[in-house]
């Protein structure tokens, strides 16, 4: 063998080295996944198996029927897509035009705020689930939308605020500033150019308020007392409680929730990803 | 039509806010015009105190006398504030903020100032009737501050060993985290075929719902129908040699809930920290490796030397971000041991503050405890954001 085969014979062991490990990593990422799938399709008397193949023997949907007949299922999604859409409509509108007041111009107390912004986000987790309980019960908006919508509007505003401060920074001023000699006022300028032009972190921002209200859990468990009306958190939670007997129907409501949520994420997950690095570096 | 009621029901509270939004444009907007006015001063004194209280009086259906006095001092400094520090300047930045601060003001600064008020009272179930009727708690002063220090805030745990336990919790997390991103990273950031396809399998963790995540792994731990405990149990019978070391089914649950918390954790954490370093990477140029091969450096030298330095501005806000998470993750916790008959040998200050409020209904106690928690975390975060300025001093 002379010495350049021997190199390319190197690099190629390297390469597989690296394929092989890659596709370890990714087995382990996957496989829970593949399991909640394996479980769902389980008929009813071998949900205890302790097979490990994924399509098991005997297939079948049963526990995606018995979930949608015997449980709130569909009523839970509803619920959580009704709180999320209104949280996120109400708390991206309101960090966009914050935002762009962060962006464009100085004013005393600016530096304030978003130093207010920032250390808002060293709160620990809970700390606010109890005043905002007990406000919450004092409204008497106990275990309705609106406990839950007003709870949740102002928890991701901060981080989108951010976000979307940064995307507005690398607008260049001279779009506006040509926009305002032909005579639009400053909120003109904003609505007609600004907001248009920021459409992707527009969505970031809806995204990640999206996700965070969707996947929440700990506020809910708390507001929210009556099946009616769960958000699917709880509903699983529920099922996959006590009673292990549902164990299929968890998993069948599981992949009914991952699968759309893992689309959505897997698509915007470029611009994420982006606006999480834009957000953190102009720190 | 239940589904249609609620459809109203969320399109009128949209609207409603809407037309708040809308008031307290105005409200500001006049402030600005007319603040220098004579007339206007006992003219907001009079108009905008009886507006809250009506508004005050619509959503609680009361109306004390004290509301209503602290709506005009409320009223009286802002009129002073807007004659002596904003007079009448920047217009639209403070209005284009308003909405969205008077909402943290109310859902975020508020609810603290309350939770700092509560720390010093003693709510907790037997009171707290009182307080839904007469507003009136007991005053404590700073024996709820005392009663953290030295009692359990659960049933036997006590407050240093979930300090001790939080720390450790954190340390390891974000260590695996951070080792494991860093591989992977390392390893994709080759030219090699299916790059994409990795990369999405890898971030699959990141993007499932946390529950679901969660609940499932804790599915995978269970004593005997979880794929740990069947796989240990196949090795142990295949190999027998191995079962006489030790290797076999673990009661995971409930015998070590820490460690099995803890690998959940890192399962779930290690995505995002591999995008974020795996970014990093692809910004370093490299002509640097080229310059280093010439001179003839291993790679473990190019490692040391050209990567880990480059990448530093990336990692520290991320390595920051990812302290605070961890730290604050009761998600993982709660939903592993949280049920009803759940073991505390989990526990750390953070799930233990809502189990303190939620599960033993001690409010002020909790509160008490979020403060202290608050306070460490806040040291942290002061603590990496001087690393991070360092970091970026140094460049």
């Amino acid at each position: 063998m002379t010495e350049k085969e021997k190199r390319i014979l190197k690099r190629r062991l390297k390469f597989l080295l690296i394929h092989v490990a890659i596709v370890v990593a990714a087995a382990v990422c996957v496989y829970p996944l593949l399991r909640i799938f394996s479980v769902s399709l389980r008929p009813g008397d071998k949900l205890f198996s302790t097979d490990l193949s994924i399509i098991p023997p005997n297939a079948t949907f049963k526990a995606y029927s018995d979930l949608l007949k015997h449980t709130l299922f569909l009523r839970w999604m509803w619920n959580s897509l009704v709180i999320t859409l209104a949280t996120s409509v109400i708390g991206v509108s309101l960090a966009s035009t914050a935002a762009y007041a962060f962006s464009r111009f100085r004013f005393p107390g600016k530096k304030a705020g978003l130093i207010l912004l920032l250390s808002s986000q060293m709160i620990p987790a809970g700390m606010l689930i109890l005043p905002l309980f007990l406000m919450i019960m004092k409204l008497r908006l106990m275990n309705t939308y609106l406990g839950m919508i007003i709870a949740y509007s102002v928890s991701s505003l901060p981080f989108s605020i951010w976000i979307l401060k940064g995307y507005y920074d690398t607008i260049p001023r001279s779009l506006e500033e040509a926009a305002l000699v032909d005579g639009t006022s400053q909120v003109g300028a904003f609505w007609r150019i600004i907001l248009p032009l920021s459409t992707p972190a527009l969505s970031i921002a809806f995204l990640f308020n999206f996700t965070t209200a969707w996947n929440e859990y700990l506020v809910a468990r708390v507001v929210l007392f009556s099946s009616q009306q769960y958000t699917w958190t709880l509903g699983l939670f529920e099922l996959q409680g006590q009673y292990i007997t549902q164990w299929g129907m968890f998993a069948a409501g599981s992949m009914l929730v991952t699968i759309p949520v893992l689309a959505v994420f897997l698509y915007s997950s470029k611009w994420l990803i982006s606006g999480l690095t834009l957000g953190s570096v102009k720190g | 039509m239940d589904i249609l009621r609620s459809v109203y029901q969320v399109a009128g509270f949209i609207v409603l806010i809407s037309l708040g939004v809308a008031v307290l444009e105005g409200y500001f907007y006049y402030h600005f015009k007319y603040y220098a006015r004579s007339w206007f001063f006992p003219a907001a004194l009079t108009v905008f105190p009886l507006l809250a209280l009506a508004g005050y009086y619509g959503v609680t259906w009361e109306h004390p006398l004290r509301v209503w006095a602290y709506f005009v001092a409320a009223e009286a400094l802002v009129c002073a504030a807007f004659r002596n520090i904003v007079k009448g300047r920047n217009t639209l930045p403070y209005l284009l903020l308003a909405p969205a601060f008077v909402g943290l003001a109310l859902l975020l600064v508020y609810p603290f100032m309350f939770e700092v008020y509560l720390s010093f009272h003693d709510l907790k179930l037997t009171t707290i009737m009182m307080w839904k009727n007469t507003g009136h708690i007991p005053f404590v002063g700073l024996r709820q501050y005392w009663n953290v220090f030295t009692t359990s805030p659960l049933s036997e745990v006590s407050f240093w060993a979930l300090v001790g336990r939080t720390l450790v919790w954190t340390f390891s997390n974000v260590f695996f985290h951070v080792l494991g991103g860093f591989a992977l990273a390392l390893l994709l950031n080759n030219s090699i075929r299916f790059k994409g396809v990795y990369r999405t399998l890898l971030v699959i963790p990141w993007a499932m719902p946390q529950v679901v995540a969660v609940l499932a792994m804790r599915g995978e731990f269970h004593a005997t129908n979880g794929f740990v405990n069947i796989v240990l149990g196949r090795i142990a019978a295949a190999f027998p040699f191995l079962a006489h070391l030790g290797v076999g089914p673990v009661q995971w649950l409930s015998d070590y809930p820490l460690l099995t918390c803890t690998i959940i954790n890192v399962w779930l954490g290690i995505p995002f920290m591999m995008v974020v370093i795996l970014g990093g990477l692809q910004s370093i140029s490299s002509s640097y490796y080229d310059a280093a091969d010439i001179d003839g450096a291993s790679y473990f030298q190019k490692l040391r030397y050209i990567t880990v330095p480059l990448i530093r501005p990336v990692l520290m806000p991320a390595l920051t971000l990812g302290t605070v998470w961890t730290f604050n993750n009761i998600n993982v916790i709660y939903l592993v041991t949280g049920q009803a008959g759940g073991t505390e040998q989990a526990d750390i200050l953070v799930s233990a503050l809502y189990k303190a409020a939620f599960t033993y209904n001690r409010y002020s106690y909790s509160a008490a405890f979020a403060i202290v928690v608050f306070a460490m975390l806040f040291f942290i975060s002061v603590f990496y954001l001087h690393g991070f300025d360092a970091a970026k001093d140094e460049r």
